[in-house]
């Protein structure tokens, strides 16, 4: 392990905000699994694709990933803290490498808490309500490991595209304003230009079925071009500009 | 010797603004440097350049024979403090210098030491929202030092401090260069640093207007020296015939400008003016200051 990504990881552990993004994320991952759990009507419960639904609740930690991402980066630019950080790491590329370590890192482990706990609800949910439960064993590890991956891979495009933007409250916007309105219609109006963008190829990476959706496999090398083009650019840029 | 600091016809131009214009100069090792001009001269952004962060538009800067992004292991060698500021708030002293020593791989002991060395480890698990201003530079100094570097850069270490930080530093200052270690210090005020540095650059829109030791700059103002006379009038007239610009400051006491003691009172001597004080004033380090880094007269 590099003393860099150490660093890292201690930068993540070392203020409030991973927690906070936690907390959040439980908190939502909660209420969206016994909503859908509980209150979507049995009929509505039965194809494979609809269990789909209910059990992947746990993937909206892609956006809690990313945000985790993001503040690893632009909180240093914020805080003045890429100052040292540079001064240290003149190197500014294996810094922002690290990041993206430590930012698949941490959104690994915040696919595993929020995907885990959606898909032991949903499922209890559904064994409760006594409903078949449709989804095979291959269908499972792909949702559960899809999940966590995905969430991972949205950890270091949180680095990349807060390396590119700098601004924190610029990089956030643009985060949510991307993942839930623009892409939203790309894939409404353009779906064959829609299901290559990352949350769509994410969907598909983790085995959701909807109409128009790429196979698996090439969601998953979808996101992962997503989460590369990202990293890439913000280290090319980061490494170019000044540092005020 | 290599130099420990080298500035070459460095020029940053941010569009139309030329922030630093040509500017050259090289500083032994051993020294105590300070960096002088008025807000906005350049300072910061000279200091940019020589530690890697922002890219010269032309020319080089070096750091012990290097440019910075060149040196493998530079916290080891280097420290700086840009800012005071450069913390986040909602993390604490000592985890500030953690991720900083582990970045440069350094041994975790060392975070203690820096602690102790600014006094500051009783309050290093607190977070750095709770700190003043005084501990906030102190913060920024033990970061700079957890490498144990020969060369020492601070960016306005003395602004906002009250005068017993600002004594300090002074004195941490000095115990630090007493090892033949090198210091670049800057200020837009020289007073704060008088008392610290050996020699002084004087920067003003970007270009160097003074390079010399301070004692050289202290002689170059030449003081001025207060008499106290029963015959204020024939002193004056006795000063002005030697080409010494005086003022007066009332009746009995006269003002004169640019000179010593000593001339003035062989003057007074010469012209049988009766002397009942005269004092040397040394304060006038600031006036050349000012003077040298005004708007130039339109």
């Amino acid at each position: 392990m590099s003393g860099q990504f150490k660093a890292e990881l201690l930068k993540i552990r070392s203020t409030r905000t991973t927690i906070g993004l936690i907390i959040g994320m439980i908190a939502l991952v909660l209420l969206f699994s016994l909503l859908s759990g509980l209150l979507t009507k049995a009929p509505n419960l039965v194809s494979a694709e609809d269990q789909r639904g209910v059990l992947s609740v746990g993937s909206l930690a892609g956006v809690f990933s990313a945000l985790a991402g993001i503040m690893l980066i632009t909180s240093e630019f914020r805080y003045g803290t890429i100052r040292p950080t540079f001064l240290f790491t003149p190197k500014r590329s294996r810094v922002i490498a690290a990041k993206i370590e430590a930012g698949l890192l941490a959104g690994f482990i915040f696919g595993i808490v929020a995907e885990s706990l959606g898909f032991l609800i949903g499922y209890a949910a559904l064994a409760g309500r006594g409903i078949h439960f449709a989804l095979n064993g291959n269908q499972i590890a792909l949702l559960l490991l899809g999940t966590f991956a995905a969430t991972a891979l949205w950890g270091a495009i949180g680095v990349g595209l807060g390396a590119i933007v700098r601004n924190q409250v610029g990089a956030i916007i643009a985060l949510l304003a991307w993942g839930f309105v623009a892409e939203n219609l790309l894939f409404a109006f353009v779906p064959s230009a829609g299901r290559f963008a990352p949350v769509h190829a994410q969907d598909a990476f983790i085995g959701l079925t909807t109409h128009h959706l790429l196979h698996a496999t090439a969601g998953g090398l979808v996101l992962t071009a997503w989460t590369a083009a990202l990293a890439l650019a913000g280290i090319a840029l980061v490494h170019r500009r000044d540092v005020n | 010797m290599t130099a420990a600091v080298v500035a070459e016809s460095l020029c940053k131009r941010f569009g139309t603004l030329l922030a630093v214009d040509d500017l050259s100069f090289g500083l032994e090792p051993g020294t105590i440097t300070g960096f002088l001009g008025p807000n906005g001269a350049g300072k910061t952004t000279t200091l940019r350049m020589l530690l890697g962060l922002a890219a010269p538009t032309s020319g080089r800067a070096l750091v012990l024979g290097q440019p910075y992004l060149q040196l493998s292991q530079p916290a080891l060698r280097i420290g700086a403090v840009l800012e005071s500021t450069d913390f986040h708030p909602g993390r604490t002293g000592r985890d500030h210098l953690r991720m900083l020593s582990e970045a440069a791989e350094l041994p975790r002991a060392r975070v203690d030491e820096v602690l102790r060395l600014v006094e500051l480890n009783d309050a290093a698990g607190r977070r750095v929202k709770s700190y003043s201003l005084g501990m906030r530079q102190r913060l920024g100094l033990a970061a700079a030092l957890l490498g144990d570097p020969e060369l020492l850069i601070l960016d306005e270490p003395a602004n906002g401090l009250d005068p017993e930080g600002v004594r300090w530093l002074r004195d941490f200052l000095r115990t630090f260069a007493a090892g033949q270690r090198t210091v670049l210090i800057s200020s837009h005020v020289l007073a704060e640093i008088a008392q610290t540095v050996d020699q002084v650059l004087i920067i003003n829109r970007g270009r160097l207007v003074v390079e010399s030791s301070l004692e050289q700059l202290t002689a170059r103002v030449g003081g001025s020296v207060r008499v106290r006379t029963p015959e204020a009038g024939k002193l004056v007239a006795a000063l002005e015939g030697a080409g010494i610009q005086t003022s007066p400051s009332n009746d009995h006491t006269v003002l004169a400008h640019g000179t010593t003691s000593e001339r003035v009172g062989d003057l007074a001597f010469a012209a049988q003016v009766p002397i009942h004080e005269l004092i040397a004033e040394s304060s006038s380090l600031e006036d050349v200051f000012l003077e040298l880094t005004s708007e130039p007269a339109t």
